[in-house]
């Protein structure tokens, strides 16, 4: 068996080429079973540099927060402001390091948990202050928010079509989840109903709309696109 | 019981100080046999023949001022081969032996961590360990003459010494050389070394080169040179192309008479300069010739030496401790190590065994790993009546072995090719 192009000699049972990548075909002939001359594993890749890295910027964090800590007792014999830049440090880890452990990081997984850990901070933040606005506004919010940012990145990374229909969605979901922002404002500061709220609707819904609207009919949508192209 | 140590040669130095985290310089060296491996027997023959071949049970170290290589601690024992060849040999591994003794289906490889040896000594060790195999496998007995050794004897000083200082020349022969032309491509991201072996028939190799009026080393650089050359064509205007120069290790055992197992090898660079015209294939293989037979001459490479070893012998350096030694030797190599050829060309010759142990092997390869800058590299070797050009890259493309190999074809030589995966599947 030969290679058309190169004119060299090649194993039985490859399909292709190794020099020239030409296709073999044989018309009429079954392909023969290669007989492989390595091994068809390959080593794990080398991930040492990597740890070695995200090893060193959690030394450091960690360093820095029991520097921060013991300062803090020394001074004041309890946690006071370093509780925050401990925590928050804590939330900087979780969200900018903790995945970066993992090979491939999933962000259906990885957003809970980081909504999650910003919910203990808003937590810790509101109990140090005695606020008590935790559970009837930053709770919901931050869930409302989660809960958008979740659907958002699972439908852009397991849909493949109707994006438009996606994003123009997801603006009128940003839009009428500000209603709702506003309407735990209310119950916890006793703000006044719908004001700032009803402009985020009216504009969200009106891009998200249009953005609809384009999606339906193609000549719009290649017309905005031959305008509008980066 | 007193552990046994060595100082790395003069050419060893190099190799522990540009070291990285994903690279170093190894090279492998295999026999395929005509059945399969028995594992436990090539255990027995390489613990038959440690005491033998001290220098390569070894592991490195690190001293204050130098490193060194010391006998390793525990047994060195074969594995079953498990990835593609050559894969890295990490610092751990390093550490623990700087050889690998892998063996899959019907074939014995070692791998070598260059500080070990160089190819020639690479291969006394595998003849050596194959012999043994057969021996104990077969049941045959080896008459022991060169390079098969006696294992019952001792070490001979002239195999484990240092040959560079002794012949070093009393002038040093300046480094300074025109920056050649450097292939690149797309790196394969999780270091996944292809290898494309093509096999040609040796006497036909033999009389084409001699058609050209070149030896085979030289016939194979001149084709080398040629194929980059287009290469370099395609991609620059012509103000800007640089000289094409292939790097060919130079045995120095012949030219001086030693039989040293550790390192004992110079590379030349030889090529053209394409801004001086257009070389046809004859032009570049008398290029190659004249330059190959003007500098691997005793007295140049006297010289040559006496530029490595020089430094070696100040006082100044031996006295600097080995972390501010290290960066320092790397800036050198970076500054003029691979930059002054485009691929190197290793041919090591025509292997000839026993008579007795001919009708076990049916094949012996040899293979250098890439550098750390150039994505190419080639090595060469005879046996049985083939020679196997085996060209490796950490590239994704295949252009230069193409071409490579589609002028041997060109030139009358038939060529078969085999490949280690991704492509070609």
């Amino acid at each position: 068996m030969y290679c058309v192009k190169c004119g060299v000699k090649l194993q039985d049972g490859v399909t292709e080429c190794p020099l020239c990548g030409t296709p073999v075909i044989i018309p009429g002939e079954e392909l023969k079973e290669r007989h492989e001359t390595y091994s068809e594993r390959y080593p794990k890749e080398n991930m040492q540099m990597k740890f070695g890295i995200l090893g060193f910027i959690t030394t450091v964090m960690t360093a820095a927060s029991l520097t921060l800590f013991l300062l803090c007792m020394n001074l004041y014999g309890r946690v006071s402001w370093s509780g925050y830049a401990m925590l928050g440090m804590a939330l900087v880890w979780i969200m900018g390091v903790l995945p970066l452990w993992f090979r491939r990081p999933k962000p259906v997984v990885f957003i809970p948990i980081d909504i999650a850990a910003i919910c203990g901070y808003l937590l810790y933040i509101c109990l140090y202050n005695g606020g008590g606005w935790f559970l009837s506004f930053a709770f919901p919010v931050t869930l409302i928010s989660g809960a958008i940012l979740i659907g958002a990145v699972a439908l852009f990374i397991y849909v493949r079509r109707g994006r438009l229909y996606i994003i123009g969605g997801l603006f009128i979901v940003i839009g009428a989840s500000c209603m709702l922002i506003e309407l735990f404002q209310h119950i916890t500061f006793a703000t006044p109903m719908f004001q700032w709220s009803l402009y985020c609707v009216t504009v969200f819904s009106a891009v998200g709309l249009f953005l609809i609207i384009a999606a339906i009919i193609p000549p719009l949508r290649d017309y905005m696109q031959r305008k509008f192209f980066i | 019981m007193k552990k046994q140590w060595f100082r790395l040669d003069n050419a060893a130095l190099i190799f522990p100080a540009i070291k990285r985290r994903g690279w170093n310089n190894v090279f492998r060296i295999s026999a395929t046999l005509r059945d399969d491996i028995d594992a436990g027997i090539l255990n027995r023959a390489l613990a038959d023949i440690r005491p033998r071949f001290p220098t390569f049970f070894v592991r490195l170290r690190t001293g204050f001022f130098w490193y060194y290589l010391e006998e390793a601690a525990t047994d060195v024992r074969a594995q079953k081969e498990y990835a593609y060849p050559l894969t890295h040999m990490s610092q751990s591994e390093l550490k623990r032996c700087c050889i690998r003794v892998l063996y899959f289906e019907n074939r014995i490889a070692v791998e070598f961590f260059h500080s070990v040896t160089d190819g020639t000594g690479g291969l006394v060790f595998l003849e050596n360990l194959t012999a043994r195999y057969i021996e104990l496998r077969y049941g045959v007995v080896i008459p022991k003459e060169a390079p098969i050794a006696d294992l019952g004897a001792e070490p001979r000083g002239s195999e484990i010494c240092d040959s560079f200082p002794k012949h070093s020349g009393r002038f040093a022969m300046s480094r300074r050389e025109a920056t050649s032309y450097r292939l690149h491509g797309t790196r394969e991201p999780d270091g996944f070394r292809h290898l494309i072996t093509g096999m040609v028939p040796t006497e036909k190799l033999r009389g084409t080169a001699k058609s050209f009026g070149a030896t085979v080393s030289a016939f194979l650089a001149a084709v080398m040179a040629e194929s980059i050359k287009e290469i370099q064509e395609r991609e620059c205007p012509e103000r800007k192309l640089k000289p094409v120069k292939i790097t060919v290790p130079v045995n120095l055992r012949k030219l001086f008479g030693e039989e040293t197992l550790r390192n004992f090898v110079l590379t030349l660079n030889v090529g053209f300069d394409p801004k001086h015209g257009d070389y046809s294939l004859r032009e570049i293989c008398d290029q190659m010739t004249f330059q190959i037979r003007s500098e691997a001459v005793p007295q140049k490479m006297a010289a040559r030496i006496a530029a490595n070893v020089g430094p070696q012998r100040m006082f100044l350096v031996r006295i600097m401790p080995l972390f501010v030694k290290t960066p320092v030797m790397r800036a050198i190599y970076a500054a003029s190590g691979e930059k002054k050829g485009c691929i190197n060309i290793s041919n090591m010759g025509t292997i000839t065994v026993p008579p007795e142990m001919e009708k076990y092997i049916e094949r012996f390869e040899f293979i250098i790993g890439v550098q750390l800058s150039y994505p190419n590299n080639c090595s060469v070797v005879s046996y049985g009546g083939v020679t196997y050009i085996n060209m490796i890259r950490s590239i994704k493309e295949s252009e230069l072995e193409r071409l490579f190999f589609s002028k041997l074809v060109a030139l009358g030589i038939p060529v078969e090719i085999e490949s280690n995966g991704r492509a070609g599947k």
